[in-house]
């Protein structure tokens, strides 16, 4: 197939279509991706957090510049919400990366809006990697919307995790009732010229110290300034050593894929077999009427369907 | 409480004399005719030779006093007409400034009887504010004038460019540090130098709502006084050398009024209050004037609508004891400069409004009436309560560069343009009165600039900035270049004596701002 | 989940001008309408909108242009647009422009010009139209 072909030889208009193809849900889309599966697992994936505000994209922008400058290509996708009322969304991460837009061979970026999914990211974001890895992208790096509470999902995707948070924020606090704690296998300190750092940092090791015996990978926290570009060699070194240490147990492949990804791949495809192509949105409102009119309750009708499925 | 004229808080206009007789003298506003003709003479395109030429032709009215000039945006953001950013921009929106050669050719008008020492030059300027003051000063001392006789106004008003317009050059620390150097320099060498002048019409036209207009503006103002005091001036010794834009305006003119004389008793609480003047002259709120209906309620449709829009804003203008300018031009929105008959028939609506009206004749017409007195006192606490609130936030500097003020402004830009959708904001012949049976009304007009061809001037440019640098001393710009970055490193150091001594040797404004961006970092598009 | 064909609008500001407030507006009211809304910022050049265009495999691109410059500028887009083969992608340019110069745009390939006697429905009507996504999901 010629946009397959394409695909795997970088080709960028190739790689942007099927990437929308994959945004909208387009069953032709899963097809490509079961040819370009086979040609991934190459890329470095880093995924990217943190509350709104604390400088995400800057960060990014910044870490790009190291890898471009040792020569790996990368691949960006930063995430931003839809709005829950109109559907629609404004995705603004360009405005810190655009020193990268005169660089479109090294820097592949794309904005991605969550549309409905609550995990922080983009229920095409693993689709889309898998595009970015297949087009020979050395590293992926995801920005995620930053809500704080919902940002597991960066998780199950990236190899690296990285928490990023800034002082006097209220940060640290809100990332440890958020359980965000217990995801980064980096922390960053970003505006470190701001106020308030010390007290940041030594929340942040208190945190980490607790349950830390519990396991192998100890995440270091690094102090950034990226609006001055401060910090962020250390910082990708910092990513290379996590690497090395996934790499050295075993665990990278592993990570590659994970049970949940499959289960979370299993429901895509339930609901777009069974909504889409069997049920279409009339049955649905004739079962609506029928609930509302209790002539039938709804575990019943979902039962009934799932039947018809032959599940 | 009811208050006269010219007296604390000046709620009711800073003279007790009418305010146009103050301000202008009545011989001058009628006898010159085209002070008020053509906005002021406020002027530039293409490249100086261009303006120069226009200037002894067909625009000579506009340069009696001296000139007020446009930049294009190349010379307003400190790039050569030479770098690739450049390109298509030059000699657009104004003058093409590289060089002081360029400085010297537009000036080659204004000698002898009208020589600088003479003549007020204004100048639209902001984040290269120090870089024009240079360039004249350089020309004052090869044409033996002491700089002390200097007289102009630049904008030189940077907070509101990272809100509204930007123009920004340097991070807003850096920036400040310019305009303290400017306000110092001034003091000490140029006493009759305007040293800023503080403008609420961007952030109005953006889309803010006339407090927020109001109070960022009176925000930044404090901003840059507080910055002269902590460089140890006192705030009497500079605050006479500054002076306020206007703040924009809107078509509900009730309010705008309300609003104005608002801001009048706000601007003397601070001055007196918080800023220690002791000065009473210094705590009178100096506006420009006009624009009291402001530049974005004017529609392109229609566009003879506009006349009215901004005239009934002048007679409001006149009923506060405010100057009565028409502006904008009523052919403002077509976008092609405005033409000599727009501009005449600005003229005479003032002419109309002071002398057949005599709106002029009194101050305060407003004064004792219960609407006009309550709204007063309301915009009065909403200016206080936000200016607090940037108070807390850590002040303008920090509020115009985390982008608070940019965001707070699109929202109410935002909320004000889903009202004209659902129709609760009116604009005839936009959302209302828009049926076939209306009739377009499109008049005849020049263009203002029509002798100038701008689409040559940037190739003109481009050749004049190359044989400029093949010609000047290459070895003494770059010495000049040093020193300016060493100097730049130290915080306390006044750059504008280094930027005199390097423009007298045609280092281009280009190198120079470049030259300090390595220093201070970019914030050109943030 | 079912098909879900959003449409993407690129805004950008290309030349030195400075004023943002109509491309956020824009931008504001494009995602209020429904769209996915790429916005740069200030200052892009033509290579960066077009290469954004190109990534962000939008279906309109927006330039908002207040200065004066938009015949050299949206010249060099269009020809961008052409020698990376996305100019099957719908441009629109918005701002100041002299009715003048609407023709001489047309002429050049810009499918639509916005300006200040323009309303944002009109906006939304013509991008619905013009990309075939006027019911957005099916």
């Amino acid at each position: 197939m010629e946009l397959v072909e394409k695909i795997l030889n970088g080709d960028i208009a190739s790689a942007a279509r099927l990437i929308t193809m994959i945004e909208n849900n387009r069953e032709d889309a899963a097809r490509i991706i079961k040819k370009i599966f086979y040609h991934t697992g190459n890329a470095y994936i880093i995924g990217v957090t943190g509350s709104p505000g604390v400088g995400k994209s800057s960060l990014v922008s910044d870490m790009i510049n190291v890898f471009r400058k040792r020569g790996d290509t990368v691949g960006v996708i930063a995430v931003d919400s839809s709005s829950p009322f109109s559907g629609g969304a404004l995705l603004g991460d360009r405005i810190r990366m655009q020193d990268h837009e005169v660089d479109p061979e090294g820097v592949f970026m794309r904005s991605m809006a969550t549309r409905g999914n609550l995990g922080g990211l983009s229920s095409a974001t693993r689709d889309v990697c898998y595009v970015m890895d297949a087009m020979g992208r050395d590293v992926i790096i995801i920005e995620t919307v930053g809500v704080g509470q919902v940002e597991l999902d960066i998780v199950n995707m990236a190899y690296t995790s990285i928490v990023v948070i800034a002082p006097g924020m209220g940060d640290s606090i809100q990332a440890i009732k958020a359980g965000i704690m217990e995801i980064g296998d980096i922390f960053v300190i970003n505006k470190a010229d701001h106020e308030g750092v010390d007290a940041a940092l030594s929340d942040m090791e208190y945190m980490l110290h607790i349950g830390a015996d519990k396991k192998e990978w100890h995440p270091e926290i690094f102090k950034t300034v990226a609006t001055e570009n401060k910090g962020i060699v250390e910082l990708v070194e910092g990513i290379d050593k996590h690497r090395k240490y996934l790499e050295d147990n075993g665990l990278k492949s592993k990570k590659f894929y994970s049970m949940e990804q499959l289960i979370d791949l299993i429901k895509k495809r339930i609901e777009k077999r069974i909504l889409d192509n069997k049920l279409g949105k009339d049955n649905i409102k004739k079962h609506i009427n029928s609930i509302l009119k209790k002539e039938i309750d709804p575990y019943t009708v979902a039962d009934m369907i799932l039947d018809d499925a032959g599940l | 409480m009811s208050v006269s004229p010219g007296e604390y808080p000046f709620v009711a206009g800073r003279h007790a004399i009418p305010a146009i007789a103050a301000l202008w003298g009545r011989g001058k506003v009628y006898g010159a005719g085209k002070v008020i003709k053509q906005g002021f003479g406020y002027s530039g395109c293409g490249t100086v030779e261009d303006l120069r030429d226009f200037y002894l032709g067909e625009g000579a009215g506009l340069t009696m006093r001296g000139p007020n000039l446009a930049f294009d945006l190349p010379t307003q953001i400190g790039l050569d007409s030479d770098d690739p950013r450049s390109e298509g921009e030059v000699g657009k929106v104004g003058v093409c400034m590289d060089s002081l050669k360029d400085f010297e050719t537009l000036y080659e008008i204004f000698q002898g009887d009208r020589d600088l020492d003479k003549i007020s030059s204004n100048w639209t300027i902001n984040g290269t504010t120090n870089l024009i003051l240079a360039m004249y000063i350089a020309l004052a001392e090869k044409r033996n004038i002491p700089i002390s006789s200097l007289k102009g106004t630049p904008q030189n008003d940077i907070l509101k460019e990272f809100v509204a317009r930007g123009t920004q050059m340097f991070p807003v620390d850096a920036s400040m540090r310019m305009t303290r150097d400017t306000i110092t320099f001034c003091t000490e060498y140029m006493p009759k130098m305007n040293t800023i002048s503080i403008s609420g019409f961007h952030m109005r036209e953006a889309g803010a709502t006339r407090v927020q207009a109001i109070a960022f503006t009176f925000a930044n103002a404090i901003a840059y006084f507080q910055t002269a005091i902590d460089a140890g001036l006192d705030v009497d010794q500079f605050a006479g050398r500054t002076t306020f834009l206007n703040f924009g305006g809107g078509m509900e003119l009730l309010k705008e009024a309300a609003a104005r004389r608002a801001a009048r008793k706000v601007w003397a609480k601070i001055m007196r209050d918080r800023l220690n003047s002791k000065k009473p002259k210094n705590w009178i709120y100096k506006e420009t004037g006009g624009a009291l209906a402001g530049y974005w309620t004017c529609t392109k449709q229609r566009p003879l609508n506009n006349w009215m829009r901004v005239g009934l804003g002048a007679a409001f203008s006149a009923l506060i004891g405010d100057p009565p300018a028409l502006v904008p031009p009523f052919d403002e929105p077509l976008g092609l400069g405005h033409s000599p008959e727009a501009d005449q028939l600005s003229a005479d609506a003032a002419r109309i409004i002071m002398e057949e009206c005599k709106l002029s004749d009194v101050q305060d017409v407003f004064a004792g009436s219960y609407y006009i007195e309550s709204l007063t006192s309301r915009y009065e606490k909403e200016i206080f309560d936000l200016i607090d609130r940037i108070d807390e936030m850590g002040g303008a500097t920090k509020v115009a560069e985390n982008g608070w003020m940019k965001k707070e402004i699109a929202r109410s830009a935002f909320e004000f343009e889903k009202k004209m959708e659902t129709g609760e904001n009116i604009r005839v012949g936009i959302n209302k009165y828009t049926e076939a049976d209306e009739i377009e009304i499109i008049p005849k007009l020049t263009s203002m600039y029509h002798s100038i061809d701008t689409a040559k001037a940037e190739q003109k440019q481009l050749d004049k900035l190359k044989k400029l640098k093949q010609e000047r001393d290459n070895k003494k710009v770059q010495s000049c270049l040093e020193k300016i970055e060493n100097a730049a490193r130290d915080d306390k150091v006044n750059l504008i004596p280094f930027f005199v001594e390097a423009v007298k040797e045609y280092t281009t404004m280009g190198e120079i701002c470049n030259t300090l961006k390595k220093v201070f970092g970019d914030a050109m598009d943030n | 989940m079912t098909v879900d064909n959003k449409i993407r609008v690129l805004v950008s500001k290309i030349g030195l001008d400075g004023h943002d407030k109509g491309a956020m507006l824009i931008a504001s009211i494009l995602r209020d309408a429904g769209m996915e809304v790429i916005y740069t910022g200030l200052r892009r050049t033509p290579t960066q909108c077009v290469n954004t265009a190109l990534q962000e495999d939008v279906d309109v691109i927006g330039l908002s242009i207040l200065s004066g410059s938009h015949l050299t500028l949206v010249l060099k887009v269009i020809e961008l647009m052409k020698a990376k083969g996305v100019d099957d992608k719908k441009l629109i340019v918005g701002g100041v422009i002299p009715d003048e110069d609407i023709p001489k745009l047309k002429d050049m390939g810009v499918d639509a010009v916005f300006t200040q006697s323009s309303t944002y429905l009109e906006m939304i009507d013509y991008i619905k139209k013009a990309t075939g996504k006027e019911d957005a999901s099916t």
